[in-house]
């Protein structure tokens, strides 16, 4: 636990500004194994403090790689001369934001890790499995990664906390050989929030999945490449996820729709199908902790559910304290910082399409031509909304039923167009949280969604 | 001063892996400060100034190997991280093939500039934002980021070697996308490295080209149909295709699980006579360089492909004793591709059809170098000429293969601080709208 030298600094804050200052430690664990040979075996915990202030419009930030007294009297000088330099050098004169709740939330999750022997031992395992249950996969690799963030926080006008967010995964990634000899490969992420122990307890629980995953790679051996064109489709719900994260979250963080994106232009505007709504959950959806619950954010903000769209209609930016004040609207919780040496930046938290009443057999059996796209292997998103998913499993649907499986395909389109095209969503609701995600800074954040049916553009071959 | 403590952390360190009973051991103690400003649609938003530290150590015991990094020079918690990794190469599995270079003395090394010029870099900033105002009206800047970092590091391995590192540089990065009304462009970003603040950062790397290029990309056109054509690629989109073929055909990984569809081609043809791929960490025209690998080995520059024949994979030493290929001479990422003799007018005067990528939004490219994905920021060429920026366009090929579909490679080249790249076209890609 970090010890709290935070506290004790709130009389040096200066008056008439905004002042966060932060202690964290990040720590992480990794375990590599290619083919039978352990290529990686590593750890790290990086720990700090920063200060940050806000004047006049601008801010001042710094940091040190030191949790102590002195560094935190040292960052707090530093980050008030930034903010008075920059405040000579530009002259903005913007007012304050206003004030939030104070008060201090204390949602502390242990985030002690075994000894390193405990993923080595558990990554073996799994790997011998595959090894001896799957002798002709062409190439296996098996990693484990553990990550964890704890924070303590205090703010001149908000919420003072003590947080931490532990997550941990194991991924295996398969490569076969189609009949011709192309080398197809797949992958899957297993895991979820929690030290390695609370996640993991025997690696068998693990294989009824490794063995769905080999079955889904023989199936890809036969697998045909899809035609090229628009078709009605189906994504799962983790391409609904990376739908909501990539193609539609990030055009709605408020500091990107200042940058142009294409959500600049449409609030209280029809984007998507009167069925679709879409929300950031801060912690809890359906009575329910989501994947990476976020109590209060790096501004000291309690963190609050953030509707993005709602019955097709979208109604809100991601906001920090700074643009909810211009946007007029109430600051949720999503100013985020990755490490201790990073700013908050307005970050997703757990962004997910709001589940239908449709049931999958339903959705697949009303598709006479089109396709069932099932995992992702990378996706990305333009702040136009045009998106593009790599997919490395599916299925072929003709007259209502599943076909044959596909080869690897890239899917695109334009969020706010295909979002009207959507007419069945399932009534289930699929959670991922294994990623980073990249905006100056890398953030762990959850994304989510049912099964849509939808018209999207297939890249064929 | 810091000389003195980073000589005595990593000696010490050194210590107490070899106490710990480690054969072979390496670590780096590293101290850095960075000052950056931030821009925020448009307007100045940040000041940072970051004090970092870095320790990283590695143990071989037995032929077992555990790594761990931390940032904290504190007695106590440099005792924890030396503890934690001989722990993690205890819990380990013996492999005899790792290992480090032979003693290679004690090395000094000094780059870039090590002082930063913050009035100077202020100045240059806002040169910058009120250039793309006046000369770039339908920009909009996202974000942008000027920094200045230096760091002094010093590393020290169990074979005596010991590189004393100190280096400095300004990083100019900046994302942005062009609008008019509520028609925008794709986003697109740029960036240089430099070692001086002598000239504007508008005449630096390719930000001028990229920002008028943006700015022709806010009306669209669609591509009609599907068709086998030329895609011509943007530097940094080459350099973006060269980095998936260096990792799916000449990686650690693929050569290890023996999936890379190049592990027997050493030394054979596999692109056109006409290119040359080479990493240059020594090259002058780069600012961001290398001094040595992690494994202890000065940099020196090497051919991936000269003259179109595979001259090296990205070995590192354990892949080498491991898989018997030789080890890459870096690690530094410094491509430069050698360039043609037609300029990029000329090139697009040759292109029937086809299509000038300026960034490619697409899947990981399969294992066997199959890509398929969205042409953004790029503009459609038809008999010579480009007619206009593309909107929704696929493009899908194969990475081998497009190697050995050259069609030109120009004269001019982009020279990041990183990089140094030409455009490069390349025949018998499929081309589709929507």
């Amino acid at each position: 636990m970090i010890k709290d030298i935070i506290t004790p600094n709130k009389s040096l804050f200066a008056a008439g500004v905004h002042t966060e200052l932060r202690a964290q430690i990040n720590k992480s664990r990794g375990v590599t194994i290619i083919s039978g040979n352990l290529t990686g075996n590593t750890s790290s915990e990086v720990s700090g403090i920063s200060a940050r202030v806000y004047k006049n419009g601008v801010y001042g930030f710094s940091s040190m790689a030191e949790c102590s007294e002195d560094a935190a009297k040292a960052v707090l000088k530093a980050a008030t001369d930034n903010a008075v330099f920059m405040d000579s050098r530009v002259n903005k004169g913007t007012k304050m934001f206003p004030a939030v709740n104070g008060g201090y939330i204390d949602r502390y999750t242990c985030t002690n890790t075994p000894e390193q022997k405990r993923y080595i031992e558990f990554a073996k395992e799994v790997d011998n499995y595959i090894a001896i249950k799957y002798p002709d996969l062409k190439g296996r690799r098996v990693a484990v990664r553990a990550d964890s963030m704890e924070k303590l926080l205090a703010t001149s006008d908000g919420k003072d906390g003590y947080t931490s967010i532990p997550r941990s995964y194991v991924y295996v990634i398969m490569t076969g050989e189609t009949n011709d000899g192309t080398p197809i490969e797949l992958f899957k992420p297993f895991g979820g929030f929690g030290t390695f122990d609370n996640v993991f307890t025997t690696p068998d629980k693990l294989y009824p999945e490794i063995d769905e995953m080999y079955q889904k790679i023989r199936a890809k051996q036969e697998g045909i490449y899809p035609e090229a064109g628009v078709k009605t489709c189906i994504l799962s719900g983790d391409l609904a996820g990376m739908l909501a994260h990539e193609a539609v979250g990030h055009t709605v963080e408020a500091d990107l729709v200042l940058g142009g994106s294409v959500a600049a232009h449409n609030l209280g505007k029809e984007v998507a199908s009167p069925i679709v709504s879409m929300v950031d959950f801060a912690h809890t959806f359906n009575g329910e902790s989501v994947p990476l619950p976020v109590y209060v954010d790096d501004e000291g903000v309690e963190a609050i559910d953030a509707p993005l769209i709602t019955n097709g209609i979208l109604t809100g930016y991601m906001n920090n304290r700074e643009t909810a004040e211009r946007f007029g609207m109430a600051p949720t919780g999503n100013a985020r910082a990755y490490s201790f040496s990073d700013e908050p930046l307005i970050r997703m938290r757990n962004t997910a399409i709001l589940p239908g009443t449709s049931k999958l057999e339903d959705m697949i059996a009303s598709i006479d031509d089109g396709y069932y796209f099932v995992d992702t292997n990378n996706g990305q998103a333009d702040t136009t909304g045009e998106f593009m998913f790599g997919i490395c499993m599916g299925y072929e649907i003709k007259n209502g039923k599943l076909g044959r499986a596909l080869l690897d395909t890239t899917i695109s389109g334009v969020a706010f167009e295909m979002l009207k095209t959507v007419d069945m969503l399932s009534d289930t609701m699929t959670w991922a949280s294994s990623g980073f995600c990249g905006k100056k800074q890398p953030m762990p954040v959850g994304l989510g969604g049912p099964a849509v049916k939808c018209k999207v553009t297939i890249g064929g071959r | 001063m810091n000389t003195e403590k980073l000589y005595n952390i990593t000696e010490n360190v050194l210590s107490q892996l070899r106490d710990g009973g480690a054969e072979i051991a390496y670590c780096t103690a590293r101290m850095s400060e960075t000052v950056e400003f931030n821009v925020d649609g448009g307007e100045f938003s940040l000041l940072r100034t970051l004090f970092d530290n870095g320790l990283s150590m590695t143990a071989i015991k037995g032929g077992k190997k555990g790594s761990v990094g931390s940032n904290s020079f504190e007695e106590a918690s440099v005792r924890a991280t030396v503890e934690s990794c001989l722990a993690a190469a205890d819990s380990s599995e013996a492999d005899e093939h790792w290992g480090i270079a032979d003693d290679q003395g004690e090395k000094c090394f000094e780059n870039g500039a090590l002082t930063p010029d913050m009035n100077g870099l202020f100045d240059r900033t806002k040169e910058l934002l009120q250039t793309i105002g006046e000369k770039y009206p339908l920009i909009v800047i996202e974000q942008m980021i000027i920094s200045h970092t230096k760091s002094h590091s010093v590393y020290r391995n169990s074979n005596g070697t010991v590189f004393n590192s100190k280096g400095g540089n300004y990083s100019v990065s900046l994302m942005f996308s062009g609008h008019e009304g509520e028609v925008s462009s794709s986003f697109f970003s740029s960036g240089v490295v430099t070692d001086n603040l002598d000239k504007p950062f508008i005449e630096l790397g390719s930000i001028a080209q990229d920002l008028a290029d943006t700015e022709k990309q806010i009306k669209t056109i669609a591509c009609e149909g599907k068709y086998t054509g030329t895609m011509l690629l943007s530097p940094g989109c080459l350099c973006e295709f060269i980095d998936s073929i260096a990792e799916n055909f000449a990686s650690d990984t693929t050569l290890l699980d023996g999936t890379s569809i190049w592990k027997d081609k050493l030394g054979e043809q596999v692109a056109d006579p006409r290119i040359t791929i080479s990493f240059c960490p020594k090259s002058p025209l780069v600012c961001l360089g290398e001094n040595y690998t992690g494994e202890g080995f000065i940099s020196e520059d090497f051919d991936f492909i000269r003259d179109g024949k595979l001259e090296s994979f990205f070995a590192s030493y354990y892949i080498s004793r491991k898989t018997g290929v030789p080890r890459a001479k870096n690690n530094s990422g410094n491509m430069i591709i050698k360039a043609g003799e037609k300029s990029v007018a000329d090139i697009i005067k040759g292109i029937d059809r086809g299509i000038l990528v300026g960034r490619f939004s697409g899947g990981a490219p399969g294992i066997n170098g199959d890509f398929s994905g969205v042409a953004k920021n790029s503009f459609l060429i038809e008999n010579g000429e480009i007619i206009g920026a593309a909107s929704e366009t696929m493009i899908s090929g194969n990475l081998a293969a497009m190697l050995n579909s050259l069609v030109d490679i120009s004269s001019e080249t982009v020279a990041d601080g990183i990089s140094v790249l030409p455009y490069a076209a390349f025949d018998g890609i499929t081309i589709s709208g929507k």
